[in-house]
């Protein structure tokens, strides 16, 4: 298997076509726009030629994730616990209450903590789903409630650990 | 930087913690809980302890922490173009929202957000810095600003005649029918401001 795949950038993409020149096995001509990843060797020569910059060579395998020192994930920990409270409480009211301006207010409370907290775990050494520490999760989920095995041994099959 | 483990007593001596290496410890020094010698000491115990260490987070989390960190990890496979992987995360961050209760009203989620800027931040930040961690400290500065503007909006509530728009990359919130160019807080161009509308 190739090292990487090629992306393109729909948001980017201008149509100027010159990587269904140069790809070496038709793996950029789809009708999606998407590059075929099936097709693609990963040889890179679209991603050179493109003008607009709109394609990126995308690893299959990451680097290990930077190590965190302890202490800032504990302090971070103290802030995502306090967000988890706010944005659990603002769900409640989304739930519980009649009034639309506060239910609305509540939602977009809800919204903000959550985008807070997405990234508040990508800096306690969450970043990367193919770590050690995210292996490590998901067999724990395995082991709180049965529900869920399913869609988390299909992540532990997919995901390529890299530690 | 290593961590010893007693074998007798489970005591643990942390290299980073005391500043001296275990092995420059002079050859009679003992466990200071239980007397045990130095050369029972087992290094192996690092691996162990960050296993011990990982458990006890997830006995920790509860569910509002399982469902952010798997709707995390969603969006480290989007980002990676990984959109099955994302999509199974999803699921299990829906599943865990879904069963966390919490009940309150503003007022508590005000006392919280006090606390954070109060108190959590300024904390967070002072270790990061001493650590010189910028990641760390990048999403507590954006953290920061995001909240104090989550606190006015609770204050003053929303006009009811203007658009709100959430960003999808830091949480910040503004409100009023023309995006600004960039977000104010994370400098990502707006067509990552989404707007949030009204109603179900
Ligand atoms: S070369 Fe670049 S701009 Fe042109 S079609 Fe390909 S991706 Fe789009
Ligand atoms: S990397 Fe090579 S094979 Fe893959 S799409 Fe680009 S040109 Fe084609
Ligand atoms: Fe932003």
């Amino acid at each position: 298997m190739s090292k990487e795949r090629a992306i393109r950038n729909l948001r980017l993409c201008s149509k100027d076509c010159l990587c269904l020149f140069v790809c070496p096995t038709g793996a950029t001509d789809t009708e999606t726009g998407q590059i075929d990843f099936d097709k693609c060797i990963g040889c890179g020569a679209c991603s050179k030629a493109c003008p607009a910059g709109a394609i990126s060579m995308v690893p299959y395998e990451y680097p290990k994730e930077q190590p965190k020192d302890d202490e800032v994930i504990e302090k971070l920990k103290f802030i995502i616990e306090s967000k988890v409270d706010q944005e659990q409480l603002a769900n409640y009211i989304i739930k519980n209450s009649n009034n639309e301006g506060e239910k609305f207010l509540a939602k977009i409370i809800s919204k903000a903590n959550r985008l807070i907290l997405e990234d508040l775990y990508r800096e306690s050494g969450y970043m990367l789903p193919q770590s050690k520490k995210t292996k490590e999760f998901l067999n724990q989920l395995l082991e709180k409630d049965t529900t869920n095995n399913e869609v988390i041994n299909k992540l532990l099959n997919l995901l390529n650990f890299n530690d | 930087m290593k961590k010893y483990k007693c074998p007798i007593c489970g005591y643990i001596y942390d290299e980073e913690k005391e500043g001296i290496k275990f092995e420059d410890l002079p050859d009679d020094w003992k466990c200071p809980l239980c007397g045990a010698p130095k050369n029972i000491f087992k290094a192996e115990a690092i691996e162990i302890e960050i296993n011990e260490e990982n458990d006890k987070n997830l006995r920790e989390m509860n569910l509002g922490e399982i469902s952010a960190l798997c709707s995390s990890l969603a969006r480290g496979c989007e980002k990676q173009y990984l959109d099955e992987e994302a999509k199974l995360f999803m699921t299990l961050a829906n599943y865990y929202n879904n069963k966390a209760q919490e009940q309150g009203d503003f007022s508590t989620i005000i006392e919280k957000i006090n606390k954070d800027l109060n108190s959590n931040y300024k904390k967070a930040s002072e270790i990061a810095s001493e650590k010189k961690d910028r990641g760390a400290l990048r999403v507590i500065g954006w953290g920061e600003k995001v909240t104090m503007i989550l606190k006015s909006l609770i204050d003053n509530g929303i006009p009811t005649d203007k658009k709100v728009y959430v960003c999808d990359v830091c949480g910040f919130v503004y409100v009023g029918d023309e995006k600004p160019e960039i977000c104010p807080v994370c400098k990502v161009p707006n067509f990552k401001l989404l707007e949030v509308k009204r109603g179900a």
